[in-house]
């Protein structure tokens, strides 16, 4: 064990060398100096902007007078360099939610503990400063079933609508439809179902409040839609057309076909394309906020999505966010590292299994 | 792909065959979206249609449907009819009808039995049983009509005989709400019409697989036509309802346009270029909001672009695919799933503090930049990879340099789909809500827009150059839209509160599609002249 990460580690090193003096042999004096400055300049503006100074600027002129300077002499370099930088920036953003999510959550969890997940009576939020994210947990799963039982099944048609079976001409209409019905604003979604679902279940079915999970459940499922059309379709068109023909060469119909070849080829990167969906789902905000009655508790028995509770995480963080402070913002801030790890997981999930698919099928479209 | 459609010769007896199933889809198909209708409430569920109450109509369709399936089954098995029907109908179908049979023996079992979960589950349990095996044991041509024509004359029966009518109710013991018998039929009709639909469009081909392939078209077209019915009722229930509103006091030639010094009649739409409130004002307006939503979308392009841009230059051009690039690209969609309200904490935790200490357009701005990136850094690059490496080759050939060849062969290459991109991401940040909520706005009924442009100082202690405009918080439309709905403090005298949130809905609604729009046709417009060529 310890040897072999020995030999990793000098492996690595040595690797690291041969990239530095690569590096160095191919570049100019002023160009390593350039990149240098340049790096340099970024990084003291990074620190200086998270210690709030108004000193900030200096660096950042600093910045702009290299690379002022660097596209007159060194341009080829300089692009290479600042291409790399904005990749770092787009890592390090990730980066730094992670990391101030957590540190602005730190209050509650050390105030809480394990309650903060786990606890099921009241108080649950706000007396005596307790806060426990387990109502909205429980909202948010809720919600999250309801939307994945209409997304998931419905998506799949749809991409295998799109991919395998819709003509040329009508696939132009119904993709693009589909498209722009993942563009309309959530906000939208949600004025529409507050306004004409909450009070049809509300006549209808006399439902305890004007809105509940159901109705919110259904309507993010719309919304959840098009991610997993789009995700499972891509799937469904990267089946290497062989593959396809080899079958229906032996006398099987499209469907057949569909069925016993190109779904099981396509089915990772279709359940990847549900997984993204779900991860929607879980962050839908506005649709949920508007539509929810904002009231924290158990549905008895917990399946009962026309509860007159309503509150999901992303729920509360929105409809309190703007007039929170001490614990209790800092227990938003928990509900938002809870939310972001699960969508994490779900993301991370989703691909590792798309990668997976793109090494099964490898050859020709790897 | 296989256009061998029809394998028996046309016969005088397979005209049956061909034309009752076709007119059993119309049927169910007439029945399922008056069922729809039924629940948007455009038909009285107590009214008379063609002289036959609605209810009697919709459950004598489910009788005709059963009817004619077993016309079908039996024609097929005693030969009457023509058809290719395999041994059995096949796993799915006995899984869909064993399921539906069970829920049937649970109900059945219930209702006379109790509500002991033996009695119910033992009901479950047997008929679902009793359903699969009807499915699965005799030749397709029966499995797949009778057990359904069965279901169907049913529940046809049941609602014929109004055991279930529209005042009829069902309070179930785990909630709180009660399922009227009104909106409960016309659900019963819509499944029921659904697997008639099926059933009777596999007969149509004869069973088989080629019956198999035409019922799953069937259902995948009709699910995919109910979700595009679904966004267009959306979009017209919008305008529906906002057109009015945005249209009071419109007119073509009332406004004036001056250019040169010469004012000419152009057109005239208060409510997109009045502000909301003020003495002078009789129609309230969406202007402050429309100019805050563009601020908000210039500052996060401008941040997000280069960024975004930049980065899938370095992963495609330059850097070497391995550990480093994955981790970019699990970075990158991991944020791309991130939800919007997390963009929104970061802003909160980390921008604000250190740029303007509240609510502001910058902190706005650089928070949907971060929403941006992502998208962008993903279409760029699938764009960038789709340049044929043969324009890098036949660029180097030449002897020209890496950087010269990826500013003046690659990156014009991959332009259109970049902008395509950029669009189309534009399109999601200009209607995003939550992440405003907590970093950027203000009063949601500001009586100006922002005014950036005139605001920028400059002075010779640090930061050096100051925009106060910039660092305040404003409106923009979603959340100006937000704020009409929860809040309801603002009524103007012209419209209701919530008449002005339709009205701000639809101008939003129009911004999203309007670039959409051009995104999409760019992308039609580039793709064809890339064939071309």
């Amino acid at each position: 064990m310890l040897q072999s990460i020995h030999t990793r580690a000098t492996h690595n090193l040595s690797a690291a060398a041969t990239f530095a003096r690569n590096y160095r042999a191919r570049t100019d004096d002023g160009a390593l100096l350039m990149h240098l400055l340049g790096g340099l300049s970024t990084a003291v503006a990074f620190v200086l902007f998270l210690r709030g100074s108004q000193w900030t600027i200096l660096p950042i002129i600093v910045f702009l007078a290299t690379v002022a300077i660097g596209w007159r002499r060194y341009q080829a370099e300089l692009v290479k360099g600042l291409t790399f930088l904005t990749t770092v920036a787009t890592v390090s953003i990730l980066s730094l939610i992670i990391v101030f999510l957590l540190l602005r959550s730190l209050p509650i969890v050390t105030e809480m503990g394990a309650s903060l997940l786990t606890r099921t009576s009241q108080p649950l939020w706000g007396q005596n400063g307790v806060y426990a994210l387990t109502p909205m947990m429980i909202g948010t799963a809720l919600t999250t079933v309801i939307a994945t039982t209409i997304a998931a099944p419905l998506g799949i048609a749809g991409a295998i609508f799109v991919s395998e079976i819709a003509p040329r001409r009508l696939r132009e209409i119904v993709k693009p439809g589909i498209e722009l019905m993942a563009g309309i604003p959530s906000i939208t979604y949600g004025f529409i179902g507050l306004t004409i679902f909450n009070q049809y279940l509300y006549t209808e079915f006399r439902t305890p409040t004007i809105g509940n999970y159901f109705a919110a459940g259904i309507m993010i499922g719309i919304m959840a839609l098009p991610t997993v059309v789009s995700v499972a379709e891509d799937a469904l068109s990267t089946v290497p057309e062989s593959m396809k023909n080899g079958s229906l060469a032996m006398g099987s119909t499209n469907w057949q076909t569909t069925q016993s070849v190109t779904i099981p080829a396509a089915l990772s990167g279709v359940s990847a394309g549900v997984l993204l969906g779900v991860g929607r789902a879980m962050g839908e905000t506005m649709a949920a906020t508007v539509m929810l009655s904002h009231t924290k508790g158990f549905p008895t028995p917990v399946f009962d999505v026309f509860t007159n509770y309503g509150e999901t995480l992303t729920t509360v963080i929105a409809f309190e966010g703007g007039n929170a402070s001490g614990l209790h913002m800092s227990a938003l801030f928990a509900a938002g590292v809870v939310l972001f790890f699960m969508v994490m997981v779900l993301s991370v999930t989703s691909q590792w299994i798309e990668w997976r698919m793109h090494r099964k099928l490898g050859g020709e479209n790897a | 792909m296989s256009n061998v459609e029809r394998t028996g010769l046309a016969t005088d007896e397979s005209s049956v065959g061909d034309l009752l199933p076709s007119a059993l889809i119309a049927a169910a198909s007439v029945a399922f979206l008056a069922s729809w209708a039924t629940i948007f409430q455009w038909l009285d569920e107590t009214g008379t249609y063609l002289g036959v109450p609605l209810f009697h109509l919709l459950g004598g369709s489910l009788f005709v449907l059963a009817a004619g399936l077993v016309i079908l089954g039996l024609g097929s098995h005693f030969g009457y009819i023509d058809g290719t029907p395999s041994g059995n109908a096949g796993m799915t179908v006995g899984v869909v009808f064993g399921l539906l049979w069970a829920v049937v023996g649970g109900l059945v079992a219930a209702q006379w039995g109790g509500n002991a979960p033996v009695v119910w589950l033992g009901g479950a349990v047997v008929f679902g049983l009793l359903g699969a095996g009807a499915a699965l044991s005799p030749r397709e041509d029966l499995g797949s009509t009778l057990p359904i024509a069965l279901l169907l004359a049913m529940v046809g029966y049941v609602v014929v005989a109004g055991h279930i009518n529209a005042g009829w109710t069902w309070t179930p013991g785990w909630t709180g709400a009660e399922f009227p018998g009104s909106e409960l039929v016309p659900a019963l009709v819509i499944h029921g019409s659904l697997l008639g639909i099926w059933s009777a469009a596999k007969a149509k081909r004869g069973y088989g697989a080629q019956g198999r392939q035409y019922g799953a078209y069937w259902l995948i077209g009709v699910a995919v036509f109910s979700m595009l019915g679904v966004l267009g009722l959306l979009i017209a229930f919008i305008v529906v309802q906002g057109l009015d509103v945005m249209l009071t006091g419109a007119s073509l030639t009332g406004g004036s346009l001056h250019l040169f010094g010469v004012s000419i009649p152009w057109l005239e739409v208060p409510f997109v270029t009045n502000v909301p409130g003020g003495l002078f004002v009789d129609i309230p307006g969406v202007m402050p909001a429309v100019l805050g939503t563009l601020w908000l979308v210039l500052g996060a392009v401008s941040f997000a672009v280069p960024l975004g841009v930049g980065a899938a230059i370095f992963l495609t051009e330059y850097a070497e695919q391995g550990r480093f690039t994955q981790l970019v690209e699990v970075a990158t969609n991991g944020l791309w799933s991130t939800p919007s309200i997390v963009f929104g904490l970061f802003g909160l935790a980390f921008l604000v503090p250190r740029i303007s200490g509240g609510n502001s357009i910058f902190v706005g701005q650089l928070v949907l930049g971060f929403m941006l990136l992502p998208l962008v850094l993903i279409t760029s690059r699938e764009a960038i990879k789709a340049v044929p490496d043969e324009y890098r080759d036949a660029s180097a050939a030449l002897g020209v340099t890496k950087w010269e060849t990826i500013r003046s062969v690659v990156v014009p290459a991959a332009l259109p789909g970049v902008i395509t991109g950029i669009i189309l991401g534009v399109g999601r940040i200009a209607g995003e809500t939550a992440p405003l909520l907590l970093v950027f706005g203000g009063s949601p009924f500001p009586s100006a827009g922002p005014q950036v442009l005139q605001s920028f100082r400059f002075s010779t202690t640090p930061p050096f150059v100051t925009n106060d405009a910039l660092l305040s918080p404003a409106s923009a439309l979603p959340y100006q839209l937000y704020s009409s709905i929860t809040a309801g403090v603002f009524d103007p005298p012209a419209f209701s509160s919530t008449e002005y949130g339709w009205g701000t809905a639809l101008v939003l609604l129009l911004v999203v599609i309007g670039l959409y729009a051009v995104g999409v046709g760019s992308r039609i417009y580039f793709r064809r002249k890339l064939h071309n060529e």
